[in-house]
Order: C-alpha cells, then sequence, then structure tokens
C-alpha cells in the first residue's frame, strides 16, 4: 500500500536515485557483517581528542571509541568494588594487599600506529591525568592513589593512600590510557591546543579518520581490535547546532541515532517516523531549584527569606511536582526524593520519599514565620518586605522557562511573589558562581557515582555548592558514605544524607528525565549505558540483509 | 580618481580598526567567562586558570589588547578558545562556505529583484504590479530565520524534498562523480540560499521598480518613444541601463545584509560558514573567533562599498571619483 509517508519520501528516492545512480552502482559496495555506517547527530562540536584535557559531552562520546580504559563499568555495573567491571585494556587484575592493585595488560593490545601499549603507558598516563601543567578535571578524582608503576610491560600496579569502596572505580573510570610514544615529547602545557588533540591515535574499536570543522566527524572501525572486531564499519558524528534540529535530522533519515529526546513532542516525533526504534534508559541528569542562603549579591549576609528552612519546606510543599512533572514531560521522568539521576537506581529506595504537596501546610509554615498578606496585593509581606525572589533560569533550556512558569503560579498561590530571570547560559553561570541570585534552576549531569557530584552541590564548601548550603550533619554522613567498608554501608551512609537534605530543603528536586534515544531500526543489539551513551557501540551492528545504500558505499 | 581610492582605502582600515577595537572591548565586557564547563558539570578552576595563561587572558586588558594588535600586524588571528585551532584555518575553512552561500543568494537576490522591478514597472498600477508589490514587501519584511525555519519545516521536515541542514551528504558526497558531487551541494543549498535570496529580492525589486518608473519619465526616454521605437527596446535598452546604475550601488549595501542574515541563517540550517562560526563563537565567548569574524566581515562590508562606488563610476559617466 502506498502511504503518505511513501509519497512524502519520493522526492528524496528520486534524488538518492539519481545520485547513487551517478557513482554508488558502478562502485559494488560493501555486503556482509560489518558493512554499517552509524551516523549520530550530535549537539554542538567536538573541542578536542586529547582526554586529560576535556570533559565535553561529545569529547567523551568520542574518547569511548578511540581510547580504552584498564577496565570499564559493564553496562549495570556498580561503581563499588571491582564486581562490576569489565575487562578492556587489563585482561585481569588483583589485590596484592589492602591498598595495592595490580593490573596485568592484554599482550594483545595495540596502538593503531602499531606499538603494543604497555604498562609505561599506564604510568605515562596517571602522571598526565595528575599533572598541575594539564589540570585535569579527573586530578581529584585521582588522589587517593600514590603511585602507580611498571615492573614490567604487561603489568601495572596502583598503590593507594587510603583505603575506599571506589578504589577501583577510581583506578580505571578516570583515565583513557594515552599512547606515552606519541606524547611524551610533547611540552604539558601546549596539551590544550597540541595537534594529537585533532588527528588522535588511540587502542579503541576505532580508530580517526577526520574531523570536518563544523560538519562532521569521521572514525572507521579497527578491523584488528583485540577485543573483537566493530560491526559498524564507520561512525560519524554529524554536528547540529541544538538537539530539536539533531533530533530533525534523525527523524529526517540523515543521521542514525540520537542520544537523547526529553520532551513528549519530540518522543513523538521519533515515533511518527516510522524508522526508528526508541531505547529507554535511565538518565544521568536532575533538575532542581537551587535556594542562595546567602544575600543576593553580598556573600557575607544571610538570604532575607531563603536562610530561614521553614520558608524553604513551606515552598518546597507549595509545590506541585507530579502536576508540573505531567505537564511537561507528560509521564517520561521521574520526582526525584534526593539529588539523584535515575541512573543510581541502587539510591532509589522506599526510605527516600518526595514530600507531599500541601499548601495549607505550606501557608500555616509562612504565617508562622510572620509572612501574612497585610495589605491584600496577594503577595505575603513582613515588616514592609515582600514575600518575592528572582529565579535564574538558563533561555537555552525551553523545559525549564516551563517550569519557571510552573513555580511562579504555583507559589504564587500561597502568596509567594517569584519573578523569572532569563539569562544566557554564559552570563547566567557568572552570575550564579558569584552569588548574584536568589534561586537558580540547574540541572546537573552526574558521574555514575554520587562519590563527587554530591558533596560538590550539596556539601560545605562544595566547587558547585553556588548557594551555599553549609551542614555539618550532611558532610559527616556523605564522608560516611564516601568512606564505607561495604555496598550496604555505604547505601545507608547516602540515604541517611539525602534524609537529611530533605529536611533542610537547600533546594526543590523536580525531576530526573527518563532518556529516550532513538536509533534507526534496521540497528540491532543496541545496548546503551546511561553514563556513556556510545560506549557499546562497538558490539551494535546491521544485519547483513538491512544494510542500505549508505552502509556499502565506499566498501 | 587614485587620490581618491587612497583616502577611501585609510577610511576603511580605519573603520576596521575601530570596529576591532569596540568588539575587542565588548566581548571582554560581556558577562560569562570563557573555558567554562559544559552545562551540568563541575567548574574546574586549576583548569580555568591554566587555559588563561595558555591563552593570555591572566594579563590586565591593556596588555592583551597590545598584544593582539601587535599578533594582527603580523597576520596572527590566535587560537580559538574552544577548538583549539588556529583562527586564520578555521575562517579558512569557513569562508568558502559563507561566500558559496551569500554569492548565490545575491545572484537570486539580484536575478529575481531586478526581474521583478521591471516587470512591475512595465505594468504600473495594473493588478500584477499591486500584488508583486504586495509580495515583494511581504518578503522583504520577513525575518530571515523565520522564513528559514518554514522552509525548512515545509520542505525537508515534511516533504523531505531537502536535506535539513549541512553542506554535503556526510556519506555518500565522498563516494558520488563529480556530477552527483554538484547535485549533493545544491541540493544542501537549495534552501539557506533561498532564505536569504528572496528576502533580498523583496527589496531589490522594490528600489528597481523604483528607479526604472523615475527613468521611464525622462526627457530621452520620451525621445525614443517618439522616434517610434518599439516599448520592449525603450525599457530595456534606453530606460533599464539608466535604472540600473541604483541597483548596482544596492550590492554595497547586499553585502552586510547577506553577511548578518548568513549568521542566522547558517545557524538553522547548520550551515558551517562564516556566520554560524560567529555565533558559537559568542556563545562559548570565543574571543579571537569573535574578534577574527567581526573583523573579516567589517573588512567585506568596507570592500563592497567601495567596489560598488567603482563600478557605478564606471557604468555612470557622470560620476567622477574626485570628491
Amino acid at each position: 500500500m502506498i502511504t503518505s509517508s511513501w509519497f512524502r519520501r519520493v522526492p528524496v528516492v528520486v534524488a538518492l536515485g539519481i545520485l547513487t545512480a551517478a557513482g554508488c552502482s558502478r562502485r559494488g559496495g560493501c555486503s556482509g557483517e560489518y558493512c554499517g555506517t552509524f551516523v549520530i547527530a550530535g549537539t554542538g562540536e567536538v573541542t578536542t581528542l586529547l582526554p586529560p584535557v576535556s570533559d565535553a559531552s561529545l569529547d567523551r562520546d568520542v574518547f569511548d571509541q578511540i581510547f580504552l580504559r584498564l577496565a570499564d563499568l559493564a553496562p549495570d555495573g556498580g561503581t563499588i568494588g571491582d564486581a562490576g567491571f569489565v575487562p578492556q585494556l587489563a585482561r585481569s587484575w588483583e589485590w596484592t594487599d589492602p591498598l595495592t592493585l595490580v593490573f596485568h595488560l592484554d599482550p594483545r593490545a595495540r596502538w593503531q600506529d602499531g606499538p603494543a601499549v604497555t604498562a609505561a603507558d599506564v604510568v605515562f598516563t596517571f602522571d598526565a591525568y595528575t599533572d598541575t601543567a594539564i589540570a585535569s578535571g579527573d586530578r581529584t578524582a585521582l588522589s587517593h592513589i600514590a603511585s602507580v608503576t611498571a615492573p614490567d610491560s604487561l603489568t601495572a600496579v596502583f598503590r593507594f593512600r587510603d583505603r575506599y569502596p571506589e578504589m577501583f572505580f577510581d583506578a580505571v573510570f578516570h583515565m583513557r590510557i594515552l599512547p606515552a610514544h606519541l606524547l611524551a615529547n610533547v611540552p604539558r602545557g601546549t596539551w590544550q591546543t597540541v595537534e594529537f588533540g585533532r588527528a588522535p591515535v588511540g587502542d579503541g574499536p576505532y580508530r580517526f579518520v577526520r574531523w570536518t570543522q563544523g560538519q562532521t566527524l569521521e572514525l572507521a572501525a579497527d578491523s584488528t581490535f583485540f577485543l573483537g572486531r566493530p560491526h559498524l564499519r564507520r561512525v560519524i558524528w554529524r554536528f547540529a547546532s541544538d538537539l530539536n534540529t539533531a533530533i530533525t535530522q534523525v527523524v529526517a533519515g540523515e543521521a542514525d541515532a540520537v542520544e537523547v529526546l526529553i520532551t513528549p513532542p519530540n518522543i513523538k516525533r521519533a515515533q511518527d517516523a516510522g524508522h526508528l526504534t526508541l531505547y529507554p534508559y535511565d538518565g544521568s541528569t536532575y533538575t532542581f531549584l537551587q535556594f542562595n542562603f546567602r544575600a543576593n549579591g553580598d556573600v557575607s549576609r544571610p538570604h532575607p527569606i531563603f536562610a530561614d528552612p521553614d520558608v524553604r519546606r513551606a515552598l518546597v510543599l507549595a509545590t506541585d511536582r507530579p502536576s508540573m512533572l505531567q505537564s511537561v514531560f507528560a509521564g517520561h521522568a521521574k520526582i526525584p526524593p534526593g539529588p539523584m539521576p535515575q541512573q543510581w537506581k541502587w539510591l532509589w529506595v522506599p526510605e527516600l520519599t518526595v514530600p507531599p504537596y500541601d499548601t495549607a501546610q505550606a501557608a500555616q509554615l509562612l504565617a508562622g514565620r510572620g509572612w501574612r498578606d497585610t495589605n491584600g496585593d496577594g503577595v505575603r509581606d513582613r515588616a514592609g518586605k515582600k514575600l518575592s525572589f528572582h529565579l535564574v533560569v538558563p533561555s537555552s533550556s525551553a523545559v525549564r522557562q516551563q517550569y519557571a512558569l510552573l513555580l511562579q503560579e504555583q507559589l504564587k498561590a500561597v502568596g509567594v511573589e517569584v519573578l523569572i530571570d532569563q539569562m544566557e547560559r554564559a552570563a547566567m553561570d557568572e552570575r550564579v558562581q558569584g552569588g548574584g541570585f536568589d534561586a537558580v534552576l540547574e540541572s546537573w549531569n552526574t558521574d555514575p557515582t554520587p562519590t563527587a557530584s554530591v558533596p560538590g552541590i550539596w556539601g560545605t564548601g562544595g566547587g558547585s555548592n553556588y548557594g551555599r548550603y553549609a551542614s555539618a550533619t550532611f558532610d559527616r554522613q556523605v564522608a560516611a558514605a564516601t568512606s564505607a567498608a561495604t555496598p550496604e554501608a555505604a547505601k545507608a551512609a547516602w540515604i541517611a544524607a539525602f534524609g537529611t537534605l530533605a529536611h533542610d530543603a537547600p533546594g526543590i528536586m523536580l525531576f530526573s528525565v527518563d532518556n529516550i534515544a532513538a536509533v534507526d531500526s534496521r540497528v540491532a543489539d543496541v545496548r546503551i549505558r546511561p553514563d556513556s551513551w556510545w560506549a557499546l557501540l562497538w558490539t551494535w551492528r546491521i544485519p547483513p540483509g538491512k544494510l542500505n545504500e549508505r552502509d556499502r558505499v565506499g566498501g | 580618481m587614485l587620490p581618491w581610492l587612497l583616502r577611501r582605502v585609510a577610511a576603511g582600515i580605519a573603520i576596521v580598526f575601530a570596529v576591532v577595537t569596540l568588539t575587542f572591548a565588548a566581548v571582554h565586557l560581556a558577562p560569562g567567562e570563557p573555558f567554562l564547563p559544559p552545562e551540568g558539570r563541575p567548574v574546574n578552576p586549576a583548569a580555568i586558570e591554566r587555559l588563561k595563561n595558555t591563552f593570555g587572558l591572566d594579563q590586565p586588558l591593556p596588555v592583551q589588547y597590545v598584544r593582539y594588535l601587535a599578533a594582527l600586524a603580523h597576520g596572527e588571528l590566535g587560537e580559538s578558545f574552544s577548538r583549539r585551532r588556529p583562527v586564520a584555518e578555521m575562517i579558512g575553512n569557513a569562508l568558502p562556505n559563507t561566500v558559496l552561500l551569500a554569492g548565490t543568494a545575491l545572484l537570486l537576490d539580484f536575478a529575481l529583484g531586478i526581474t521583478i522591478g521591471v516587470f512591475q514597472a512595465a505594468r504600473v498600477r495594473r493588478r500584477s504590479d499591486v500584488a508583486l508589490t504586495n509580495l515583494t514587501l511581504f518578503f522583504y519584511s520577513l525575518p530571515t530565520f523565520w522564513l528559514g525555519l518554514v522552509l525548512l519545516l515545509v520542505f525537508a521536515q515534511w516533504l523531505h524534498w531537502f536535506p535539513v541542514g549541512g553542506i554535503t551528504d556526510p556519506v555518500l558526497h565522498d563516494a558520488l562523480p563529480l556530477g552527483g558531487r554538484l547535485l549533493d551541494r545544491l541540493r544542501h543549498l537549495a534552501l539557506p540560499a533561498l532564505t536569504l535570496g528572496i528576502v533580498g529580492a523583496g527589496g531589490t525589486a522594490r528600489f528597481q521598480r523604483a528607479a526604472l518608473l523615475e527613468a521611464l519619465g525622462q526627457d530621452y526616454v520620451r525621445t525614443a518613444r517618439a522616434k517610434g521605437l518599439p516599448e520592449r527596446a525603450v525599457l530595456v535598452r534606453h530606460a533599464l541601463r539608466d535604472a540600473l546604475l541604483p541597483v548596482i550601488s544596492l550590492l554595497g549595501l547586499a553585502l552586510p545584509f547577506l553577511l548578518t542574515g548568513a549568521v542566522l541563517v547558517e545557524t538553522v540550517f547548520s550551515w558551517p560558514g562564516l556566520g554560524k562560526l560567529a555565533a558559537d563563537a559568542i556563545s562559548a565567548r570565543d574571543y579571537p573567533v569573535v574578534l577574527g569574524t567581526t573583523m573579516l566581515v567589517s573588512a567585506a562590508v568596507v570592500v563592497g562599498s567601495l567596489v560598488a562606488d567603482v563600478i557605478t563610476a564606471a557604468a555612470d559617466p557622470r560620476i567622477r571619483l574626485s570628491a
């Protein structure tokens, strides 16, 4: 039957027909198991392809294909202990004492320019990641490791300063092993701009082919990859200006995948396209309203409204999060009971609950603190000051703008005035980091573990704690969690810490999205890791019977 | 003519210098910092300090300005903060794409605009003239980014006649023979060039119509008609030749319109040209790229204006370039 979708595609088919008749058909093309060409619609553009100097999301996606770790997280692996990890460069490992971890490298591992990957590369990598001249973002996470040595070419020995649950995670997750023979002579101070970052040589399943500025980045499968030949022959990132453009490319069939859809309209577009399969997976972000505990623009004084815990609790109670979630996400998100994304599913436990929506109790709390509407203008006031605050929202996020409007409406119902300040992201960051705000809608992209981000955002003096919340109890509980001897003890300590946060209400936890990737239906064996979307791409395949002209071209 | 030319070149250099200085001040005074991590990731102060040191941002602003000018005098535009590669190389990669887009749009703009303007002037105050006047006004008043989004929605997303963005097909292009590659490029070029060209053509048509109507009222046109020349010959050989002169001067004015329009159109269509480069650089607070692209665009506008003046003078013997 001829459908309307078929009819709409006629001109494309004709154009592609002309193109292929003009060129491809004469080339025969690739056939068999190893022919796929996979185009990913990426938002933004790659910065640099030298791992220690970049933390950008797109860069990390590419690193996953080019550079290996000693071991990697299994698809459902936990970060405590070493049971949740699978070998990569290291064929095996052992603990020779509680502070010494020995990795045995796989002798088959090779750099893509020929030499073997050796323990000297591991030593070099640790030295580079911890060098102040490079100032890698992972340096702090590696500070528990006292030394890395190489007794022989296939053995790397990690000595730790202290014992804690995520020792193995720290040893393997943060560092992607670098080729010492190509980088040892490059001055560390120049690594930010070094040519290697534009044309890297790695040891992973894919090798770098080319990076066309503003357009694409292309990788080719390394057919000799020691862990198994990748099925997808070419992987191309196509750079899009924003997520909407990226999704449009995928829906139009000009790209094969996009890692997130986020909003219901985007999900519907992908469903309606007909050629895409949607893959839900645990999200790695959570979004929250953060209160500033210090006066707007003056960190030496307490905030006139938010320094009072009862007012913060009242605002939490006055927020109808289920209805907001339904209105914006139509069920494609969850309300986190603490500062947590869905990927930390071991922390989504019944002991942690979302505070109820209770405007009566909220009103009672506010009145109890002296906030009453004395002049009948609909806004509570106290000693001549209105219960009014500015909420900073990034202009780049339509979802957070919607949430800001909904929050404004809901808090108005209990006599609180919210003034929304939409700001361009760079300007917003500068203002928030300098403490020049009352409240901000933040979204945080987390690691597979809460160890770094939770104390960073909510801990006293944390580098990202722009609201300046400070609680000795919370800090103690987090310290207990990060140093617990067993996973059970760590979990209990995290639950206690999140309970303290719920009581102190330094923010309103709003949503943690269900990540949904859209992938062309001809692709099989699709598995997506929440912390690293394309990490398993080399195991995906396109069955020979489903190859299209784009898969065969150039074979 | 030479003294006039030298004066104009000197004035042009002064204008570009002023633009660079103002842009330098504006980008550094604007809120926001370069080297911020991606949204939702922790700030690494040590890395930011390291990067500031690497790129010389730890120096006082006047020192940075003098250093920038000194480098500029040696033809160096610096390194991009966000892409970690030479700005000159980035501009060199983006410029041909913008030239292709703006050049095609300019052709469309003038070919369509002049044709419509002449057609209207020949049928002045008839129904077709009134209809075209309204139509050209409509297109002229459209924001380019809005028109781009509409064309993208209709012809790329709904009808799938054209690609949704980019400059070539990332998979097939290299495997195609020359003809196929040309066709592929034209398919990608069509919507962005139409977006810029149609809006410009709306203005050009109105200008051309007015200029031709004025020429048709001149004595030499009356004489031509009195001599019994066919109306077509009067219109094309006599009046249009005169009426094209003011339109030529529009060329110089069209350049800034096209280049500023390119910022939005290139962003909408993910076209990897100067406009998108500049827009991305502004978001990332990539000062060297913002300065490099701004300087290039201002230089192009100055040169375009100069060239238009020279062409106008060459085409019109009444104009002497001596003032």
